[in-house]
């Protein structure tokens, strides 16, 4: 049986054409998996079909009746569920709250409270999904934070889920829980509708993967039909380098170096103890670990957000007495944030506001306080060529860029910044293969350069391509250095576990 | 006087003087649980106070003015609304728009009336020792004395506060109110009518700061004059957010404030030797010192509902 089809779906934004005639017809039961570019469409048609956005043409059918869907009320009417990419849900409610708002259990105009409690429970027995139905949501961990979430979709009734990026924000221990879950969701006769950049994960869990390119379908395929080189070519166009080439440069001198720092984070915690490294010009440090092991302290400390509780921090060689972002900045460190949203661009502002930002008090870009848009302009213009921003148009504004256009903005500004030490923090989050691709280029370039790079990730493959050494943090400690060469991914796993005990530490 | 009946008494009146703050306060926990910022609370006990007056003067019973002081609290709450529900224009333009507006209106509005500037004639009012509601048998007991010649207006502003924490944080619609101030993005999402309950919260609100303004003028006072609210919206807002946008906490942060008004009192009364060297001005000053002084201890721990004062536009 069908359970969701869409016929001729089109949709235009001003100046651009996000979905362009997609027809798709998904089975019940099924995993369908939607992969393409950043930029390529996938938000767009899932937000068509929960309601958020009206299509300009086309139609949706679902279990076969033909259906208008205006506002997410529509949508969940018919049953249809969205686990949003960025989620819905209020920090200071309880679990309960969060998932019973809107359809709460009543007794007379007071909110049952005991049976709605109850009802948690129950639904999180019948799917396997533990949660606690009193904590409140901004005490847990971004994994269970998305379990509230499809518990608040499945207590709605839900029989087509639908998933967009919803491995972006997981560590991969969360992520294959999650996989568990959806694997048993349909199992259990539910639709899911799966949107991931990590072709990994969806040659794991998908029957089929539909593969959209700058709005148009180019095709679906059966998962045990295909494998990744196919599926990229088909979303990026041409073949895609997977495997990153390594880049033989001879280490220079030290350009950063940690001695003994001690963080604590705003919870007052200590996040990072007692932690000394160095990076050298030329080289990649890779961070590995599994997240909330440090890696926040150790990045907030570096770029001058958190003060350390102790330890010192040198740049280009000399020690930072005080430790700003604006001091760090003045030394050479570019910082290339995890969360481009928040820290790494102004969402409201044009491309050519974001590309200068940061040197917009510095000549040619400003003089005696006044800002030179012709100067400005010039320069947002150079570089959206030569980082190949799409769409072309520097006035467009951040936040309607798709994450990897996003992403290739930061890097703009942030490699023209004069700077001898780059701090990369999750560089390739939520973006797709191509841009990914991009992204790695662009590092193994910079450390051609002799620029030093420090990367903090929680992709493993990511750091055993790229990384010249390896530091593995648990528990906010380092406790072993391997180079990629003498390790395995499973190795590190362990040691990120902190089931391997210290080894040698620099 | 002896003891008993200078402490109820110094009771009744940090009551009485809590009231009109109390009031303004509620007005804000009720706007801004819904995530509006209402600064117009200054404003809307203005009108409420001259309305109140000119419906008691007219008819010649408070009650008559009460039903004014709404009514205006209705007029102007609706005004807020459209402009930052409504349109999701800017909260605090529209806020300082009706307190500027509040000042040249009612002036106007004394001298066509009453021909008089800057204050009403004389009407009935609730505190008029008719009017006060008393419960006699507790009069000398020590503390619980103190509610014994209470006006209506103090007595509902108790009442209230008890009435808005069950509505808040015990029922279906306070739940779904404070959901809207904490995201409501989340909340349409889930179905519920954001714009609508925006609404709702602003004008309640808005009525409860009217109430606020009638406490003044038809409570303590018998008559209006133009420094009536004399800044105590603003106040209210402070007690709001010392109260942690609670009710009861706004109730206890408004007996505070009202109690160094009190305490203000008793001290120029009292004051001898070196404390008469201290300038009235200190003494007038010192509730607003201590206003500060608390914000500045409280404000690093208090946080607002998440989606405060951000207007609300849909997609
Ligand atoms: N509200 C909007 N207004 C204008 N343009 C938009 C809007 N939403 C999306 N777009 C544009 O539509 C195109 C498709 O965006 P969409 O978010 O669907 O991509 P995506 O495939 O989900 O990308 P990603 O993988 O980065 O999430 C992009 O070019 C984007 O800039
Ligand atoms: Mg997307």
């Amino acid at each position: 049986m069908k359970a969701l089809e869409v016929k001729n779906i089109t949709k235009r934004f001003p100046g651009i054409l996000a979905n362009d005639h997609i027809n798709l017809s998904i089975n019940k039961s099924e995993i369908y998996s939607i992969v393409g570019e950043n930029g390529a469409g996938k938000s767009t048609l899932m937000k068509i079909i929960y309601g958020l956005y009206t299509q300009t043409s086309g139609e949706i059918y679902v279990f076969g009746e033909k259906v208008k869907i205006n506002n997410s009320n529509d949508a969940i009417k018919l049953k249809i569920g969205m686990v949003h990419q960025e989620f819905m849900l209020i920090p200071r409610f309880s679990v309960t709250e969060n998932i019973v708002l809107g359809q709460e259990p009543k007794r007379g105009i007071f909110f049952d409270r005991k049976t709605a409690v109850k009802e948690i429970k129950e639904i999180s027995d019948r799917y396997g999904l533990k949660v606690d139905p009193l904590e409140k949501v901004e005490n847990l961990p971004v994994g269970i934070q998305q379990r509230v979430e499809i518990l608040k979709v499945l207590r709605r009734g839900a029989e087509i889920l639908i998933f967009d990026e919803p491995t972006a924000v997981l560590t991969p221990e969360e992520a294959e829980d999650l996989f568990k879950t959806l694997s048993f969701l349909r199992d259990s006769g539910k639709t899911i509708i799966f949107i991931s950049h990590k072709l990994k994960e969806v040659m794991a869990i998908s029957d089929r993967i539909a593969v959209l390119r700058r709005g148009k379908l180019q095709g679906v395929v059966y998962k045990e039909k295909t494998n990744k080189q196919e599926l990229a070519r088909m979303m990026v166009g041409r073949d895609v380098v997977l495997e990153i080439p390594a880049a033989l440069v001879k280490r220079g001198d030290t350009i950063t170096s940690v001695r003994n720092l001690t963080v604590k984070n705003n919870r007052g915690i200590v996040g990072l103890k007692d932690v000394s490294f160095d990076v050298h010009s030329g080289e990649i440090l890779g961070i590995a670990g599994v997240e909330g092991n440090g890696q926040a302290e150790l990045i907030d400390a570096l770029i001058g957000f958190t003060k350390p509780v102790s330890g010192s921090i040198s740049l280009s060689g000399e020690k930072v007495k005080s430790i700003n972002p604006h001091n760090m900045r003045e030394r050479g460190m570019a910082y290339i944030p995890e969360d481009r949203k928040r820290r790494g661009l102004i969402l409201p502002f044009r491309i050519k506001d974001n590309m200068i930002m940061g040197q917009h008090n510095k000549k040619p870009f400003s003089r005696n306080g006044i800002l030179n848009d012709m100067e400005i302009d010039s320069f947002a213009e150079k570089k959206i060529e030569e980082f190949d921003v799409r769409p072309r148009d520097i006035y467009a504004k951040a936040a309607n860029l798709s994450g990897g256009t996003q992403q290739k903005v930061l890097l703009a500004r942030e490699l023209s910044i004069w700077h001898n030490f780059i701090l990369a923090a999750q560089p390739t989050r939520g973006l797709d293969i191509g841009a990914m691709e991009f992204v790695y280029k662009m590092l193994i370039e910079e450390k051609k350069r002799g620029i030093a790079v420090l990367l903090v990730s929680l992709e493993l493959s990511e750091i055993m391509g790229l990384a010249d050494r390896i530091l593995v943090l648990y528990e906010g400690e380092i406790i072993g250095e391997k180079k990629p060469g003498e390790t395995s991914e499973e190795d590190l796993g362990l040691m990120m576990l902190g089931l391997k005990k210290k080894e040698k530490v620099v | 006087m002896d003891n008993t009946s200078l402490l109820n008494s110094s009771l009744t009146q940090t009551m009485d003087y809590a009231a009109p703050i109390l009031f303004a306060a509620l007005g804000g926990v009720m706007s801004e649980n819904a995530g509006v910022f209402n600064i117009a609370l200054e404003g809307i006990m203005r009108f409420a106070a001259f309305f109140g007056v000119w419906g008691a003067y007219i008819s010649g019973t408070p009650w008559i003015g009460l039903l004014w002081g709404i009514g205006i609290g209705i007029v102007i709450g609706s005004l807020h609304a459209y402009i930052t529900v409504k349109w999701a224009g800017d909260q605090i333009v529209s806020g300082v728009a009706i307190n500027v507006m509040s000042m040249g209106i009612i002036t106007y509005l004394l001298e066509l009336i009453f021909k008089t500037t800057g204050y009403s004639p004389p009407v009935p009012y609730f505190g008029s020792s008719v009017n006060r509601i008393h419960i006699v048998f507790i009069e000398n007991i020590p503390f619980l004395g103190a509610f014994s010649n209470l006006t209506i207006l103090v007595w509902f502003a108790i009442i209230l506060t008890v009435l808005m924490h069950f509505m808040l944080y015990r029922t279906v619609f306070g739940l779904r109110i404070r959901s809207v101030g904490e995201n409501p993005y989340a909340a349409e999402t889930l179905g519920i009518n954001v714009v609508r309950i925006k609404w709702f919260a602003v004008i309640m609100g808005s009525i409860f700061a009217a109430f606020g303004g009638m406490a003044l003028s038809l409570g303590t006072l018998s008559s209006f004059t133009n420094a009536m609210a004399n800044g105590k919206g603003f106040i209210g807002l402070a007690a709001m957010i010392f109260g942690k946008w609670t009710p009861f906490g706004a109730m206890a942060a408004s007996l505070l404030f009202a109690s160094a008004q009190v305490i203000q009192l008793l001290l120029q009364v009292a004051a001898s030797g070196f404390a008469k060297l201290i300038p009235l001005g200190f003494y007038l000053a010192l509730p607003y010192i201590l206003t500060i002084g608390a914000l500045i201890g409280v404000v690093g721990r208090a946080v607002p509902p998440a989606a405060d004062g951000e207007p609300y536009k849909k997609e």
